[in-house]
């Protein structure tokens, strides 16, 4: 009795032909059936639900595991054979040396900040100004290639982006602007990082402005503006919210970046003091051509090397962890943002 | 509305002769002539797709906006040809100004969308402007109602009032001839009879062009009237006249609702 033909409706046609009697009086063989579907709708339903559970299940384990390991740096925690630490000498110390005891991660937190600043500094303003170029004033042509092109860079993997900025920008820099000094350091890694970043902000830009009333800047225009003056008055502004949402989503991306600025950056946990020292430079150089460190590339180097449950590798993931609320933070803001765009 | 036994005393603003328009491959505007008077409602009626609103926008090129377009003949404004090489286009546009379809208020502040023209053309003074705004408001009959928010958003007004607004923010750099396409399409009969009541009185001092889908909105406000059928004129004359006793058989046919 499983022909789908059978089913409780039946065909329509042979219903009508049949005598008042039969048709409406519900045989066992109905009830069966929809009990068969009754069954196969509570077992997907759980199937779906299972499913989902997971997923929730993972986020908050990886959030459980990162906390526990993360925090054992603070916390007398039972089965923590490192020494616990004060917030304030990890925090607020630039000395990073766990040979020495010393675990200040400022250097960390302010490579990663200084990366990401610089990186959304190019990003932006360029991913915004294409993103205008694409939605108002492209021919229609370019604009599908352009959409098409940048929806291919954003699958691109990181480390492809790596290997160009080790084996093309390092040297190249080093030896037009550099006389040879190496270039690792902030500036080719914000670069990378924005080169990047910015598929995801035209993308995002490109829809912010497409989804504004047609008329807008026609009405600027109407009133005497300039094409441009169009753009920088009335459609940048409009577009406001959601080009702050576009520019947070590439802060994401930027933060969490560790293989392509680990390949040019130079790994240096001593960068400020290297900064600071080393005068024979201008100071703009040494900032940018210094050779530093940040969360995300500091992790990659050093928590395969250290013992599990030592102090170092507790204050490694204390930086994971850091790094974990530091996005989910940015991806409630960039909710918050969406929504404000809407309203 | 004019009577057709007293003459016409005003000159004419408006000029076209023997006008084209293509979109691409496209013909939409052949060979139209026609002349609108200074100071009068001339409104243009017509079938979807019969080059009304495209004929509005030719005025102040504002379709030069949106993509290959090629215009030929005359348009003349004050006896200035529109299309002439070295004519500057921001000053075109100060002089006749455009009421759109859907209401477009600029995401910004009440007070920043009427004085986003007169900015564009260097006004700084405060007080000054604080002036414009209001003037440009009271005109559009809009002043008594958002004198007291003039710094909220300009997006939470009514429809109907976000009209107003565009139209005092086309008032604010006082054109000579403000440009109406299908102003109350997207509007309901209160704020319709608002914006027909308005229309009545800027024409005072301006030259109106209206292009309206409404036969009985053209009746109510145009001096003059156009009837437009597939990028042609069929006739033009006072609103009176096209309305009572049309030349053309086309337009009766129109007018009583046989086509179109």
């Amino acid at each position: 009795m499983n022909q789908p033909s059978d089913s409780i409706l039946g065909d329509p046609l042979s219903i009508a032909v049949l005598p008042a009697s039969t048709q409406v009086k519900p045989g066992p063989s109905d009830f069966r059936l929809s009990r068969l579907h009754r069954l196969a709708d509570r077992w997907s339903h759980l199937l779906f639900l299972g499913c989902s559970l997971l997923v929730v299940a993972l986020i908050a384990g990886i959030l459980v595991f990162l906390s526990s390991k993360g925090l054992a740096a603070f916390l007398p925690l039972s089965g923590n054979t490192g020494r616990t630490l004060g917030f304030s000498e990890v925090f607020l110390s630039a000395d990073w040396a766990p040979s020495n005891d010393h675990y200040g991660i400022l250097p960390f937190i302010g490579g990663s900040l200084t990366v990401t600043g610089l990186a959304l500094l190019l990003a932006a303003p360029t991913g915004i100004l294409t993103g205008v170029f694409i939605a108002k004033l492209a021919p229609s042509w370019m604009r599908t290639l352009m959409r098409q092109v940048m929806d291919l860079l954003v699958g691109i993997p990181s480390v492809v982006y790596g290997i160009f900025g080790l084996t093309v920008m390092l040297p190249v820099i080093s030896r037009t602007w550099l006389k040879d000094a190496p270039a690792s350091g902030f500036a080719v890694s914000a670069m990378i990082l924005a080169v990047m970043i910015v598929p995801t902000i035209v993308s995002l830009s490109t829809d912010a402005f497409e989804s504004l009333p047609q008329n807008l800047d026609e009405g600027a225009q109407a009133l005497g503006a300039s094409r441009w003056q169009a753009i920088a008055s009335v459609l940048i502004p409009a577009a406001g919210p959601r080009l702050i949402t576009a520019a947070v989503l590439g802060l994401g991306r930027a933060i969490g970046e560790a293989m392509a600025v680990q390949m040019v950056i130079g790994n240096n946990p001593q960068w400020i003091a290297l900064m600071r020292e080393s005068t024979d430079r201008a100071p703009f150089l040494r900032a940018l051509f210094t050779p530093a460190a940040t969360l995300t590339t500091e992790l990659v180097q050093e928590l395969p090397n250290t013992p599990a449950g030592s102090t170092w590798n507790n204050v490694l993931f204390a930086m994971g962890l850091m790094l974990y609320l530091l996005t989910m933070l940015l991806i409630l803001a960039t909710r918050r943002l969406g929504r404000g765009a809407e309203a | 509305m004019l009577n057709p036994k007293t003459p016409e005393t005003k000159p004419v603003k408006l000029s076209v002769k023997d006008m084209h328009f293509s979109y691409g491959e496209k013909k939409v505007l052949d060979g139209l002539s026609l002349d609108i008077h200074a100071e009068r409602v001339t409104a243009i009626i017509g079938p979807s797709g019969c080059g009304k609103s495209t004929f509005l926008k030719c005025f102040n090129r504002i379709h030069e906006v949106a993509s290959e377009v090629k215009v030929g003949g005359d348009m003349q404004i004050d006896g200035i040809d529109i299309y002439r090489g070295g004519i500057d286009v921001v000053d075109l546009r100060r002089r006749i100004g455009m009421v759109f379809q859907k209401p477009n208020p600029f995401p910004k502040s009440i007070y920043e969308n009427v004085a986003y023209g007169p900015r564009l053309f260097g006004v700084k003074d405060r007080a000054a402007l604080d002036e414009l705004v209001e003037d440009a408001l009271r005109k559009a009959a809009l002043w008594d109602e958002v004198k007291d928010r003039l710094k909220e958003s300009a997006t939470g007004m009514s429809g109907g009032q976000q009209q107003r607004l565009c139209i005092a923010r086309a008032l604010a750099v006082s054109p000579e001839v403000l440009l109406m396409d299908e102003p109350c399409s997207a509007l309901d009969p209160i704020a319709t009879a608002k914006i027909e009541e308005l229309i009545i009185e800027l024409k005072e001092h301006l030259t109106i062009v209206i292009v309206t889908h409404n036969m009985q909105q053209a009746a109510r406000v145009s001096d003059y009237t156009a009837l437009f059928w597939l990028g042609r004129l069929v006739e033009m004359d006072l609103t009176e006249r096209i309305f009572t006793t049309p030349r053309e058989r086309m337009t009766e046919d129109y007018i009583t609702g046989r086509f179109g």
